[in-house]
């Protein structure tokens, strides 16, 4: 996983990038990483387009993850679900909970949008 | 007539890799395998006799269709060469084909027919040729007709290609929506697109939208929306609150409770997207997972080793049982009469006493805390009559919807399950958390189980 930080229209917002598997072994961890990207910008992006499994311990950790950025007044979008992840999102109805792009680069610019709901 | 049923595994490979516990042929279209849909065809065209030929296995198709008698037809198997044509499969099969007319169906494809049709007088009075044809399938007619072609005959008749998840889940869909109506679809109901296999157990508070097929013995729980266009195989439990919509549930599937299932095909633990071909196999079984049948298998290493924990059981409770049980009993706070409970065999039933123990002195809290009151049952476990953790016993002559001839886990135990994980020991919810770790569980969680149970029944020190 790594993070990154962009400026977008004079927002900061961070992109982490998810790979391989989110599953009941490693989403503690990730949950205790996702607490040191938040105290960096509270609008976050997770990059899903090179994570290839999740499980409901994953889910669980994303939702966590999405609750505590609102809770910092900041949202948390998720970009590049692949149709396997896509589905569990799907079916467990978390999907909902989501704003979801089709990549990276939409998710961050949304930001920017809110910010001016004029431009797109 | 007779019609000859041909296949290549090279048309059916996908089947295998997407659907691994069901064989091509007995893939179910609407709760009907595919097969039955070819046999139905033949019959409605006047055929008396069917073979199946195929250059891949068909043990499996064998014991389902036997010898056709169910359909009142001679039905024969055999084996062809994949690179076989059709003037070699005739050749091959000559002593079958005799003198009459044949049709030769070839290829994995659904025919579309509808049952309204005469489509006895067009078989045998078309000249001889392909009758229909489709990518990868064909219908072919050989010899001479036996009548001349009628006027007003029409046939409506088309093939449709299983090529791959998404033709499949077309064709589904398109069975289901088109029906009683077409078909001869397996089921009951009195509305019509509404079909309900036996054993069906539908909570109040569910919502069904047609046009739903439902196979046997499937459970459909608290506020579960299922419709329009679900079909649900045997054996299947849909949990509360989720909704199947637009999908398919292959038999012996659990479907976990909060779930939303639209547009998919759920197999086991895999759930599969029949548009962009995507499968992914859950590994929480509380979400999506298969319900496993051979359950007797598995019964002796779980007899063994419950067998062994009620051993160790009894030898720890021997003592304050032998001091408690006279107490209770000439204290009058031990009551217990004879009653006969269902076994895991449907058809048998076990003595076991009921136990009642009013806990009000400090010795019969204790006697209940330690469950005493099931000491006697530890032995039925030995026996291997009882598991020492399964279903709550049912007691025999009650007809209840969880009684062991409705479902299919059944597996009266000394403690519950329901008991380990704190549900109300009664009810629908109960049943479906037994039915659950029955198929879940193994010899060694059980252990964990019972203490669970133990511990739940020490703290509640209830009366039983």
């Amino acid at each position: 996983m790594n993070f990154t930080l962009d400026n977008i229209d004079g927002r900061l917002v961070g992109t982490a990038r998810l790979e391989g598997r989110l599953d009941a072994q490693n989403s503690k961890p990730f949950q205790k990483t996702f607490l040191e990207w938040l105290e960096k910008t509270p609008l976050l992006v997770f990059d899903c387009t090179l994570l290839d499994f999740i499980d409901t311990s994953g889910l669980g950790a994303i939702v966590g993850c999405l609750r505590k950025a609102l809770e910092n007044k900041g949202d948390l979008k998720l970009a590049g679900l692949n149709d396997k992840v896509g589905m569990v999102f799907e079916i467990t109805k978390a999907k909902r909970l989501f704003s979801i792009f089709a990549n990276q680069a939409d998710a961050a610019s949304s930001f920017a949008s809110e910010l001016n709901p004029g431009t797109t | 007539m007779k019609t000859i049923l041909a296949f290549r595994e090279s048309e059916y490979a996908w089947v295998h890799e997407k659907f691994p516990c069901v064989h091509p042929l007995l893939l179910p279209l609407c709760n009907k395998p595919f097969i039955e849909f070819l046999i139905d065809f033949a019959i409605l065209a006047g055929s008396s006799a069917v073979r199946i030929l195929c250059d891949g296995g068909l043990g499996e198709v064998e014991r389902y269709c036997e010898d056709g008698s169910r359909w009142g037809i001679d039905l024969s198997y055999a084996s062809i060469h994949p690179d076989d044509s059709i003037h070699a499969m005739l050749g091959k099969n000559r002593k079958f084909c005799g003198e009459e007319r044949v049709m030769i169906v070839s290829g994995f494809s659904f025919i579309r027919y509808d049952k309204r049709y005469d489509y006895k007088s067009f078989a045998s009075s078309m000249p001889p040729g392909e009758w229909s044809t489709c990518p990868g399938g064909r219908i072919t007619l050989t010899g001479v007709p036996t009548k001349a072609v009628p006027d007003w005959l029409i046939a409506d008749l088309s093939l449709m290609p299983l090529d791959s998840m998404t033709s499949y889940y077309q064709a589904s869909m398109e069975t289901l929506k088109t029906g009683e109506s077409r078909y001869v679809l397996p089921g009951y109901g009195d509305e019509p697109e509404c079909a309900f296999g036996r054993n069906v157990v539908i909570s109040k508070s569910v919502e069904i939208r047609k046009p739903v097929s439902i196979g046997n013995n499937v459970q459909l729980l608290g506020n579960a929306i299922i419709g329009p266009s679900a079909i649900i195989g045997s054996n299947v439990i849909i949990d509360r609150e989720s909704s199947v919509e637009s999908s398919i549930v292959f038999d012996n599937t659990y479907i976990g409770e909060h779930l939303e299932i639209i547009g998919r095909i759920a197999s086991g633990n895999r759930l599969n997207d029949p548009k962009s071909g995507a499968s992914i196999a859950m590994e929480d079984p509380h979400l999506l997972s298969g319900i496993k049948k051979n359950r007797h298998l598995r019964s002796l290493p779980r007899k063994i080793v419950h067998a062994c924990v009620a051993l160790v059981m009894i030898a720890a409770f021997f003592i304050p049982f032998i001091i408690l049980w006279p107490l209770l009993k000439l204290g009058g706070h031990w009551k217990s009469s004879p009653a006969s409970f269902l076994s895991e065999r449907t058809d048998e039933t076990m003595p076991l006493a009921k136990v009642e123990v009013d806990a009000s002195g400090a010795a019969a809290a204790i006697a209940v805390a330690l469950s005493l009151d099931r000491y006697f049952r530890l032995f039925w476990v030995v026996t291997g009559q009882l598991a020492l953790i399964g279903s709550t016993p049912l007691l025999a002559g009650e007809s209840r919807p969880d009684a062991p001839a409705y479902v299919p886990a059944y597996l009266p135990g000394v403690f519950s399950y329901a008991e380990a994980e704190e549900w109300a020991a009664t009810g629908g919810d109960a049943t479906i958390v037994e039915r659950f770790h029955l198929a879940h569980s193994n010899p060694l969680t059980d252990i964990g189980l019972v203490i669970k149970a133990f511990i739940n029944r020490f703290q509640e020190k209830s009366t039983i």
